[in-house]
């Protein structure tokens, strides 16, 4: 694809993530850490982006600072054209809820909830009523492959399984962004090519912004751009 | 699902450490609403509105020794007196002296008794059968069940303090609390019988005329006597009965200092377990919030589990509370017991002692956990 014709894409297309300068310090006693370093960076509406970089270069700070689950030492960052930084804690919980899907390394699923449990608890913060949010539910299950395993516990599933529940609950309340902190790096690679394979519908059938933080090459292949951090900066393409 | 039953599937994650936080809030709210109970009988209740009106005169230095019956009438001449009758203690045995047929027999003046404790409220029939025959006896409803007791049936009471066994026909009975468990008797019987016991009288029930006066009249009763070979001492039958368990040592600062060790243990102990459970759970809580759970969603959700497992516990300890109170009280070894219930306002004490345990055990934990950032919860391993 010729530069020109990659410039007149992204012009047209809606900006989603706009990171302006952002650096995170993070004093220990005698020295500072620079999780990120003056980062400047945009992601638009549909894009599928792979982050990569050694252990400790700030991927998953930046992701933090995306959702609004940190704050920034510098910098600014506009998510669908909001201040995110100017949330208090009440306005960025609802925002995530709305907003953002996240996806972890280690699942993080609920022991004692049922799958279906699992993926409804971000509707409960919602207004739906009990029908919806087993609609909803259902929805999101059987999106992942999972709509024959709704009452079973975390225990019950594969690890596979397990994080394809999570993805269900990162997605039941719709939101346009998903970020995945190395969704594969705990599962073997038949579940990872799964668990990919599903991003990335959600991706092209769906239309959601995936910033998906990852070791793995075969994994990065899934996105349509990658970009490398080192030590906390961002390099160029 | 909705929040509560997230709470209470959380609630129940380690369902071992759970029971046993709920047995120690139970066992400890038991002994509490147990201690609670005694109390208020002791010091709050005042009984049946007869007793306000009734003082008890008896020997100053012991209950053992009698009272001249010449002091029947100087009462009744203090103003404010009503009526004045008799109770000795008799101290008979029923068929043998096992424990289980002990029961209080009291020689008295059954026509004037009547007036004095009108919560007896006896069948006008059966009252005249009793004040007309001198062997007759008032029984208590629970005693004369206890031993298949009827009317007209007759009984003998074997004296132990009085050489004299008294053959007595069952006349009256009365569903009175007061008197569930005791035996009423014309005290003529045992003077007739009795030569040394003539004009020897255990102690007086007397009858005040407002329970306003009973201070008054006390004090008229006590004075009019304070200079005489054998001085009195008159006090409420509340009062009385107090001064029975006080022989027991310092009842009330005894009550008091189980109650509050009790709720201090259960405080340290369920504290524990939800520091325990809640620290567990830090990476958890952030996953919450990153869902778009607040802080404040955190906090309450670990304070309504705190709070949900305490009254769980709560109100097992108060149930069975009820059971045996009710139970003890029923009993014939009842004693100062008998008739004693859980009164409605034990139940809200102690079950808001029980919800308070909860809320501020897992006040501090629960608002740690809700106060961590959640890029620090989430780097937290475990
Ligand atoms: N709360 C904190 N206090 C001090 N240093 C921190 C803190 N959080 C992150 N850091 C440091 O910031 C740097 C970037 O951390 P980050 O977690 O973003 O790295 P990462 O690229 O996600 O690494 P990994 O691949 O190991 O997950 C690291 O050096 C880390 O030690
Ligand atoms: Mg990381």
């Amino acid at each position: 694809m010729a530069t020109s014709e990659l410039m007149q894409e992204t012009a047209v297309r809606t900006k989603v993530v706009e990171a302006i300068h952002i650096s995170k310090i993070f004093s220990r006693d005698t020295f500072e850490v620079r999780a990120l370093d003056d980062v400047s960076i945009d992601f638009y509406e549909g894009d599928f982006v792979a982050l990569m970089g050694p252990s400790g270069s700030g991927k998953t700070s930046l992701l933090n600072m995306i959702a609004a689950i940190d704050r920034p030492t510098h910098g600014q960052m506009r998510v669908l054209g909001e201040n995110i930084f100017a949330f208090n804690d009440q306005e960025a919980a609802q925002w995530r809820n709305r907003v953002i899907g996240y996806i972890f390394q280690t699942f993080n699923l609920i022991p004692v909830l049922t799958a279906a449990e699992n993926v409804e608890l971000p509707l409960l913060l919602t207004r739906l009523n009990k029908q919806q949010r087993r609609e909803h539910v259902e929805t999101a299950l059987k999106l992942v492959g999972l709509g024959d395993r709704m009452t079973h516990l975390p225990k019950q599933l594969s690890g596979g399984q397990e994080q394809r529940v999570a993805i269900a609950r990162a997605i039941v309340t719709d939101p346009k962004i998903l970020l995945a902190d190395e969704p594969t790096g705990d599962l073997d690679s038949h579940s990872a090519t799964e668990v990919l394979e599903i991003l990335k519908m959600l991706n092209e059938d769906f239309g959601k912004t995936i910033v998906m933080v990852t070791h793995d090459p075969h994994a990065a292949s899934y996105a349509h751009v990658t970009r490398h951090l080192e030590k906390g900066m961002l390099l160029r393409l | 699902m909705t929040l509560t039953q997230f709470v209470a599937k959380q609630a129940f994650r380690n369902k071992r450490r759970t029971g046993m936080t709920i047995i120690s809030i139970g066992v400890s709210l038991l002994l509490l609403t147990l201690m609670m109970t005694v109390w208020r009988a002791f010091y709050i209740d005042q009984g049946a509105p007869e007793a306000a009106l009734r003082v008890v005169t008896r020997h100053r230095v012991s209950l053992a020794f009698f009272l001249p019956g010449s002091y029947r009438n100087k009462i009744r001449s203090v103003p404010g007196v009503v009526n004045v009758v008799p109770m000795s203690w008799f101290g008979g045995q029923y068929k043998d002296d096992k424990p289980e047929n002990f029961f209080a027999q009291f020689g008295t003046d059954p026509a004037e008794a009547v007036k004095v404790y009108g919560e007896w409220n006896i069948p006008p029939e059966q009252q005249q059968a009793w004040i007309r025959d001198r062997a007759g006896a008032l029984v208590g409803k629970k005693l004369a069940e206890k031993h298949g007791w009827k009317i007209g049936d007759k009984i003998i009471l074997k004296g132990t303090i009085f050489p004299v066994d008294l053959n007595l026909t069952i006349r009256a009975i009365t569903d009175a609390d007061d008197a569930a468990d005791a035996l009423y008797f014309n005290y003529s019987y045992v003077e007739e019988a009795v030569g040394w016991a003539k004009g020897q009288d255990g102690m007086f029930a007397v009858r005040v005329d407002s329970a306003d006066d009973v201070p008054v009249v006390s004090k008229a009763i006590d004075d009019m006597f304070r200079n005489s070979p054998t001085p009195t001492k008159t006090e409420s039958e509340k009062a009385f009965q107090l001064g029975f368990i006080a022989m027991m040592g310092n009842v009330k600062a005894f009550i008091l200092g189980i109650s509050m060790a009790v709720v201090f243990a259960i405080l340290l102990v369920s504290g524990n377990t939800m520091a325990m459970s809640i620290r567990e759970r830090i990476r958890e809580v952030a996953v919450l919030k990153t869902m778009g759970f607040t802080r404040r969603d955190v906090l309450t959700l670990f304070i309504g589990e705190g709070v949900a497992v305490s009254l769980i516990g709560g109100l097992a300890g108060v149930a069975l509370a009820n059971v045996l109170v009710h139970g003890v009280a029923n009993s014939p070894a009842g004693g100062m017991m008998r008739g004693l219930s859980v009164t409605p306002g034990t139940l809200v004490v102690a079950l808001t002692v029980a919800a308070f345990v909860g809320l501020v055990s897992a006040f501090v934990p629960a608002y740690r956990a809700s106060d961590l950032g959640i890029a620090e919860g989430l780097r937290h391993l475990g």
